[in-house]
């Protein structure tokens, strides 16, 4: 080893880099993040040669997490550093191989000679300008990918190690201890190792989840043979009618599609039940819309609610209801849809709907939360902004339960709809205060549902905050 | 050959008030230096010793900044016989640094990010609650707390 501490490190091709390759899980759900970097602090779990490790903490209840193996091995497998799942669809290197039928295994040495001689010219070729031969990214996903690929972060990941004493029974740290407090688990899972997961072979989670591919089960039509409509659930305000429809449209003629926001659904009603048929099996399991799976299910015959209840939609619905057993349900709906011209996303829209939506009982999703940082608060450390923002989020402050809320800081002032309607990750971050004189027209125009508020929609310093929190959206990148 | 002086020191007034105390910490933390460290981790060995020495030093301020209750000269013999941290105590009169643990928790040169320790920074704006800074084992030490 002596002989390679003398040499120039460079020459040696020991890798020196300026940001680790790592996924988002990994990366975890704080947007403001410290990282250390240490070049060639440790060996690559690997290929054993010395590489750049970076280090940072994912989160308020994460562990601190390490590259654990160099930049050539992670891209020769299209892998994360840290994880070792793969980069684009966060599974296993042996369920995309399976899945894809690819080989990636067979290049790279297992050896101790060869396995190094082999990183260093596979470098070599990368800075020569030869670039991977490697079909990672070209390949299309196929079914099992969809199926199992996760579409949001899964930040459990990133959670502190079970504590070794607490398992013999002698930690004696208590409440002080950072590792968790649980027994391990026990079964097939627990036997894994890095190397097996990035060479892929004998990896219990790979296994697990082809099995798991293998038996999710098909969406069996059901016997009323009226039934033309699918449920779509799971839905967000990013997905749009025309969202959906570029979805089905190929499996048959849509007849109608009806999103209740609300209840963060959808119907799509198709004119034939070969249509519905169709598309209930090519995307059963595997409906991922911008970045969204969303579940897909058969709608079911809808039942009548006694007449008594419901105050004030009463007579909007009346007609509905007298003729609401007799016509099939797919003329019903078409009558609904018309009888409501209003457009699609306004407050009154869906809450005239929801009640003539019996069917499903599925509950609302909860609104996205995300954890508030104190390290997000721009004023933590005693920075200074503007008069009005700085007074507002002080108050805020000293309630750290409502600053846990989606809408982010000091806005119980005015009540956001439930999912938010545009610039999702705006609004969850404090603003930094850019004193910009708002127009206030722009305002009004971007929130309807304001109407229906009770008092007059609050004034100048309250418009400005809400102005930045919109304008803040196409301006983040430099702001940040 | 000149006779060897064996004790030339003075014992200042009001020496023999706060003796006890000096005597009772001086036997803790002979028995802290002397106490096995087997089944701690490596960074609390110490935690123990910056206690006792962290309680001496409070003794003294105490008694001179605060009940006003021993002389000057009394004080700087204290300090200058090592009973209390000299650095500590300058500290403890500086504002936002009333409770400090130990020199190292605030030097931010020692620290990853050029921050200050764990311990400095106030309850409710810490992510963890419970916490032992790895140096002294302070469990939270900024004035406001």
């Amino acid at each position: 080893m002596a002989h390679r501490l003398l040499r120039d490190a460079q020459a040696d091709g020991w890798e020196r880099s300026d940001f680790p390759i790592i996924c988002e899980s990994c990366l975890g759900d704080n947007p403001y993040l410290r990282m250390t970097k240490a070049d060639y602090d440790k060996e690559c779990k690997i290929c054993t040669r010395p590489f750049t490790v970076f280090r940072w903490r994912p989160g308020r209840d994460a562990r601190y997490k390490k590259t654990e193996i160099c930049q050539t091995c992670c891209k020769l497998k299209n892998v994360c550093q840290v994880c070792l799942l793969d980069l684009e669809y966060g599974l296993p290197v042996q369920v995309r191989d399976t899945a894809l039928s690819i080989n990636s295994n067979d290049a790279i040495p297992k050896s101790d000679v060869n396995r190094e001689y082999f990183a260093e010219e596979h470098d070599r070729r990368a800075r020569a300008g030869i670039d991977y031969e490697s079909s990672f990214g070209k390949a299309r996903p196929n079914d099992t990918i969809l199926k199992l690929q996760r579409t949001t972060p899964y930040y459990q990941r990133n959670r502190a190690h079970v504590c070794s004493f607490y398992v013999r029974g002698e930690c004696t740290r208590g409440s002080e201890c950072p590792y968790r407090h649980e027994m391990p688990q026990t079964g097939e899972l627990s036997q894994q190792n890095i190397k097996d997961r990035y060479y892929g072979i004998n990896d219990p989670v790979a296994m697990k989840l082809l099995a798991k591919a293998g038996e999710m089960p098909s969406l069996v039509p059901p016997d009323d043979e009226s039934i033309k409509t699918l449920y779509v659930g799971g839905l967000d305000a990013r997905i749009t009618e025309q969202d959906l429809r570029d979805q089905f449209y190929a499996y048959g003629e849509i007849e109608s599609i009806r999103m209740v926001l609300q209840r963060a659904c959808a119907f799509v009603a198709y004119t034939t039940r070969e249509g519905a048929e169709k598309a209930a099996e090519e995307l059963s399991n595997k409906l991922v819309v911008k970045g969204l799976r969303l579940k897909l299910m058969w709608g079911k015959p809808q039942t009548l609610k006694p007449e008594g209840e419901g105050g004030d939609d009463e007579a909007a619905r009346q007609g509905l209801v007298a003729h609401g057993g007799m016509l099939p349900r797919a003329l019903v709906s078409q009558q609904q849809s018309s009888q409501q011209p209003l457009p699609p996303g306004t407050e009154e829209h869906s809450q005239q709907q929801q009640p003539a939506m019996p069917y499903f009982n599925i509950p609302v999703p909860p609104p996205p939360q995300r954890t508030f940082y104190p390290s997000m608060d721009p004023q933590r450390m005693g920075a200074i902004v503007s008069s009005g923002e700085a007074s507002d989020s002080k108050g805020g402050s000293e309630k750290p339960g409502q600053l846990r809320g989606p809408d982010g800081l000091g806005h119980s002032s005015y009540p956001l709809p439930p999912p938010p309607p545009h610039g999702q990750y705006q609004n969850y971050y404090p603003q930094y205060g850019y004193p910009t004189p708002p127009p206030p027209m722009h305002y009004q125009h971007q929130y309807p549902p304001y109407q229906s508020m009770p008092g007059p929609p609050p004034q100048p310093p309250p418009a400005a905050r809400q102005y930045q929190h919109q304008g803040a959206a196409p301006s983040s990148t430099p702001q940040t | 050959m000149p006779k060897v002086k064996t004790s030339r020191v003075k014992f200042p007034e009001g020496w023999e008030l706060i003796e006890p105390t000096f005597r009772e910490l001086e036997a803790k933390m002979r028995e802290a230096e002397n106490d096995p460290h087997d089944g701690k981790r490596k960074c609390e060995a110490l935690w123990p010793i910056f206690k006792i020495a962290h309680q001496k030093s409070r003794y003294v301020y105490d008694l001179y900044f605060r009940r006003k209750e021993i002389s000057k000269e009394l004080y700087e013999f204290c300090l200058d016989q090592g009973y209390a941290d000299r650095n500590l105590i300058a500290k403890w009169k500086k504002s936002g640094y009333e409770r400090l643990c130990c020199l190292r928790c605030m030097q931010p040169r020692d620290h990853n990010f050029q921050t200050t320790c764990v311990c400095r920074v106030p309850k409710h704006l810490r992510e963890e609650q419970v916490i032992e800074c790895v140096h002294c084992g302070c469990r939270g030490c900024a004035s406001g707390d």
